[in-house]
């Protein structure tokens, strides 16, 4: 009913509905680029693109998981126009060999809770860039901007299956990094 | 539920995700068994830690670019919606030549180019910390920006004047890269502009004024005091609440460092 009620037109509306997840796009592209000027770069493809098919989006639906949809279709067609592309076949490779990984030596391992103590600013920055493209971003949806699973799946174009397959060997791999991090800090398991 | 079953389950658990059913169930083999209560407890520690991770926000001016876009869409919307309807056709013709005139009575687009590093300087006086590149090395700045853009800037000595350099950062103004360098005399900001001008150049307009044997244009805007030349293919642009004649006696000095720079 809004958008009819408001006389500002259309991209009014647009700004009111998206200005407020400009700052989530942003953090999601830094964290798909690793760079200011490409992610905010990337951030005005994607705005400029939202702007132009704002007619598409039903008012009644998510517009976050929405404009990060157009950003996450931005930045793979970026990665094939660069020849960097992430072929669906390697990212289900990443994942096989991330749940062989998970079966020898993580999966039900004893809970590493102390290191969260040595965890140092820039820890967590540091241990998201190890991870591969597909895990990084089901992360950062996740646990770092609190996306539902649902969400997700609407943004990475997957069955909500796949979202959390995918999520909790993120996770695992993360948590991994982050040990050898704190480890690198000098904790040590000996200490607990 | 056993463990094994649990196990498949922890995350979307601990995420809260599961269905009213398997979610009681899971609570209640949490209660029950303490080792997938301790691994339940470690999931969510783990997501507090990234949940806690700080939370960048876009810059300012980047925000202000953003908004600027949309309001530029609206009116080239508007624009298709008028060229759709035969009987506005005059009237979009008569609101171009307006437009033009506009354009023409105002010289082009260099005013509001001074006008678009008022907005920049505004946006980021309101920051703690405003500059990309924190450092009162004249030398690592110049270099910072060498590394970055090749472009080659020059980055005055103004302590006599009593004004610090801050920092600098790259800053983008009608598609084109800028240099902007922060100084700071006690807690005021003053912004030094460096824009690489290629192809059209309209007069810059305000108020003329003379200092150490050269030409400057002042103009007020917003409350700020700016004075801009050109040398050669750069304007240069300084802003700031400061007097004009700290600003001169900056601009001079800038100018000089530069022409000993071009000489050498």
């Amino acid at each position: 009913m809004l958008r009819w009620i408001r006389d500002g037109g259309q991209t009014s509306e647009f700004e009111g509905v998206a200005l407020v997840h400009l700052d989530l796009l942003y953090r999601a592209a830094l964290r798909l680029t690793h760079n200011r000027a490409e992610a905010e770069d990337l951030v005005q493809e994607t705005w400029l693109r939202a702007l132009r098919h704002f007619d598409q989006f039903d008012p009644g639906s998510n517009c976050r998981a929405w404009l990060l949809t157009i950003l996450r279709n931005a930045f793979l067609n970026r990665l094939r126009r660069e020849g960097r592309e992430i072929l669906e076949s390697d990212m289900t490779a990443t994942e096989a060999g991330a749940a062989r990984l998970e079966e020898a030596s993580v999966a039900r391992s004893s809970p590493e809770e102390d290191f969260f103590q040595t965890v140092l600013h820039g820890d967590v920055d540091r241990a998201m860039k190890t991870l591969p493209l597909p895990f990084r971003l089901v992360v950062t949806l996740a646990d770092l901007e609190g996306l539902t699973y649902k969400e997700i799946a609407q943004v990475l174009d997957c069955p909500i299956g796949t979202v959390m397959s995918r999520l909790s060997r993120a996770r695992q791999l993360l948590r991994k990094e982050l040990v050898t991090l704190a480890r690198e800090h000098g904790y040590s398991e000996e200490s607990r | 539920m056993n463990c094994r079953e649990f196990d498949a389950r922890l995350h979307a658990f601990v995420d809260g995700e599961l269905d009213a059913g398997p979610m009681a169930d899971a609570e209640a083999h949490v209660s029950t068994c303490p080792d997938c209560h301790g691994r339940a407890n470690g999931e969510r520690r783990f997501r507090q830690l990234l949940r806690r991770q700080p939370k960048e926000a876009v810059p300012p001016e980047f925000r202000a670019r953003m908004l600027a876009l949309a309001r530029r869409e609206r009116s080239r919307k508007k624009v298709r919606i008028w060229l759709g309807a035969p009987a506005l056709a005059a009237a979009v013709l008569l609101l171009a030549f307006v437009l033009m005139a506009r354009a023409l009575s105002t010289g082009g687009h260099e005013p509001e180019m001074v006008g678009n590093l008022v907005d920049k300087h505004l946006a980021y006086a309101q920051l703690e910390a405003p500059a990309e590149f924190h450092s009162t090395e004249r030398p690592a700045v110049a270099a910072w920006f060498r590394q970055r853009t090749g472009l080659r800037v020059t980055v005055p000595d103004l302590s006599p004047a009593g004004i610090q350099l801050v920092g600098a950062r790259i800053a983008e103004a009608e598609q084109r890269k800028v240099a902007y360098l922060f100084y700071e005399k006690g807690h005021v900001l003053m912004s030094v502009f460096m824009v690489p001008e290629v192809g059209r150049r309209a007069p810059l307009a305000g108020r003329p004024m003379s200092s150490g044997g050269h030409e400057y244009l002042a103009q007020e805007r917003q409350g700020l005091r700016t004075v801009s030349w050109r040398d050669g293919e750069t304007l240069f642009s300084l802003v700031s609440t400061l007097g004009y004649d700290d600003l001169l006696e900056c601009a001079d000095q800038l100018r000089a460092e530069r022409d000993r720079e071009t000489r050498l």
